[in-house]
């Protein structure tokens, strides 16, 4: 007898197929995207959907999670700096006291946990997606984003002839990490300036990442290292706390502006 | 025709007022003001609000572009004049209005100074000296080696005394700055940087300190001989003017020693008992 129930490839394709349009057809217009699917963008993306916010995570590669599978040094555990540990016992990921502030959890068991929390939330995911442009409207206020497949954007354009499509959307929340990709198409055109890493290294980079996680551009938030390359803050090492401290005040930031837009 | 122009040494320093920092964290100012009162009998010292507390509408978004104006984002140039982004604006509108914790940006602090000047306008008179307290990292540059320095105090009018530049300005031990450049090259974490730290623990004060509260009495005494005599730092590195520049001999001057050289002792006493400006 066999184990599988039988079904023919064509309905296998049209599976796919039928559900992808239809989500497709979702993501055309939502309240928030979220360019990147590392610790900030995921835990923005948990928050933003728990509050029954429409939210879609385009992620670049074929895996989410960014760099929290890895800790420093490429060994897989993650240290963790009070307060942020309240945020793994939230999502109910086990860790252990490493010392009096400061928390060791195993990156594999954190980072799935987190992306599986997001998804459970709610969160819509595009990956193996690339962020090409943003889509403007009046006084330069970002309101969505342009994708293609990521390998077709790796294509040179002459071979790969694809044309991307825009995404629709009330805020875009930059999370792709240093490379600050959003922001940096925002300067491209010559609508921003940013600094750059700052030179002068000061404790506590930490918290100026957390705090100053928000708009940096009308219809535009930035959060976890992205804050770092837009603003000029000093350049960190892993330092995970302060990506879910950075997401979750990026998802406050954006759901307090959704709220007024609202009334 | 001839006019008459009060000359500064007719002047007596009758106030202090010291501003209270953004928000509280661990920072108090009431023992400044003892210490203060302490040395300089014959003036009031006045622990006031901070001074960017109560902004709001367009004051608020004219004072958080003026702080956004104010940030060091290349440490070898002068801060030239730009228009501050979007973001840098909205951040400082969350930190003055106390939704944002201030810290992690350098600053200008003649700008700074210049932004407090005008929200204190009609109480900066030389009779009364104003010290602001803030935890912004505030820098100055240096004509010398042509880059910004971070600073713990940046006297003027007014005076200003940064907190987080007690840990941040003067240099800790040399072997620390090797050490911990060896850990950052091996990709080191949290813990090794932490035990590092440690190792170093009572060779440099770090933040949550709660021996800060002796550095912060010496450098608002520095601003308050600032105002007096323009002069305000010692060359003697047991005095407590001394203008520190290293981890350890902050540590010496303000807090092992806390005591002022044998010349200021007496000036200190003198400008104590008669507060006039001795410019």
């Amino acid at each position: 007898m066999p184990i599988f129930d039988k079904s023919s490839e064509s309905s296998v394709t049209r599976a796919i197929l039928s559900q992808f349009a239809k989500d497709m057809e979702e993501f055309a217009e939502t309240d928030v995207i979220i360019i990147g699917g590392g610790p900030s963008g995921l835990m923005a993306a948990h928050d933003l959907a728990k509050k029954k916010v429409k939210v879609l995570i385009v992620e670049r590669n074929n895996y989410l999670g960014g760099g929290f599978w890895i800790g420093g040094f490429l060994m897989n555990t993650l240290t963790i700096r009070a307060p942020a540990q309240k945020v793994l016992d939230e999502l109910d990921i086990a860790y252990k006291q490493y010392e009096k502030g400061l928390y060791i959890t195993p990156g594999p068991l954190a980072c799935s946990k987190l992306i599986a929390a997001a998804c459970e939330a709610g969160a819509s995911i595009l990956n193996m997606a690339m962020f090409d442009d943003l889509v403007l409207r009046e006084k330069n206020r970002v309101a969505g984003a342009v994708i293609n497949w990521t390998p077709v954007s790796l294509l040179p354009r002459q071979i790969s002839c694809v044309d991307p499509v825009a995404l629709e959307s009330k805020l875009v929340i930059d999370a792709t990490g240093h490379d600050a990709s959003v922001v940096r198409k925002l300067e491209e055109r010559g609508l921003i300036k940013t600094p750059g890493f700052g030179a002068m290294w000061v404790e506590k980079s930490e918290d100026a990442v957390v705090e100053h996680s928000g708009f940096a551009h009308p219809g535009l938030i930035v959060i976890g290292m992205a804050v770092s390359t837009t603003f000029g803050l000093p350049r960190m090492g892993p330092t995970f706390g302060s990506m879910l401290l950075s997401g979750r005040r990026g998802a406050e930031v954006a759901y307090d502006y959704l709220k007024k837009k609202a009334r | 025709m001839t006019t008459s122009r009060r000359k500064p040494a007719e002047t007596r320093l009758r106030v202090v007022n010291l501003y209270s920092p953004e928000d509280a964290r661990g920072v108090r100012i009431a023992p400044v003001k003892t210490f203060l009162k302490s040395l300089l009998p014959a003036i009031s010292v006045r622990v006031r609000p901070s001074i960017t507390r109560g902004m709001l509408g367009e004051r608020l978004e004219r004072l958080a572009t003026a702080f956004a104006a104010a940030r060091v984002k290349d440490p070898s140039k002068h801060v030239q004049t730009f228009e501050p982004m979007y973001g840098e604006v909205d951040y400082e509108m969350r930190a003055i209005s106390g939704r944002a914790v201030v810290g992690g940006v350098v600053y200008d602090g003649r700008k700074v100074e210049s932004v407090c000047l005008d929200l204190l306008r009609d109480e900066n008179s030389l009779k009364e000296c104003s010290v602001v307290f803030t935890h912004r990292l505030l820098s100055t540059f240096s004509e010398d080696d042509l880059r910004h320095h971070l600073r713990t105090i940046v006297c003027g009018f007014p005076s200003l005394i940064s907190i987080p530049g007690i840990v941040e300005a003067p240099a800790k031990p040399r072997e620390y700055y090797i050490m911990k450049q060896q850990l950052e090259s091996a990709a080191a974490g949290e813990l090794e940087r932490a035990r590092l730290k440690s190792m170093f623990k009572e060779r440099f004060i770090d933040y949550d300190d709660p021996s800060a509260i002796e550095v912060l009495k010496g450098l608002a005494l520095q601003a308050v001989v600032f105002h007096l005599t323009l002069r305000p730092f010692c060359d003697d590195p047991k005095c407590r003017l001394y203008n520190a520049h290293w981890q350890e001999e902050l540590i010496r001057t303000q807090i092992n020693s806390g005591k002022l050289c044998a010349v200021h002792a007496s000036i200190v006493k003198r400008l104590g008992a008669d507060p006039r400006l001795a410019w």
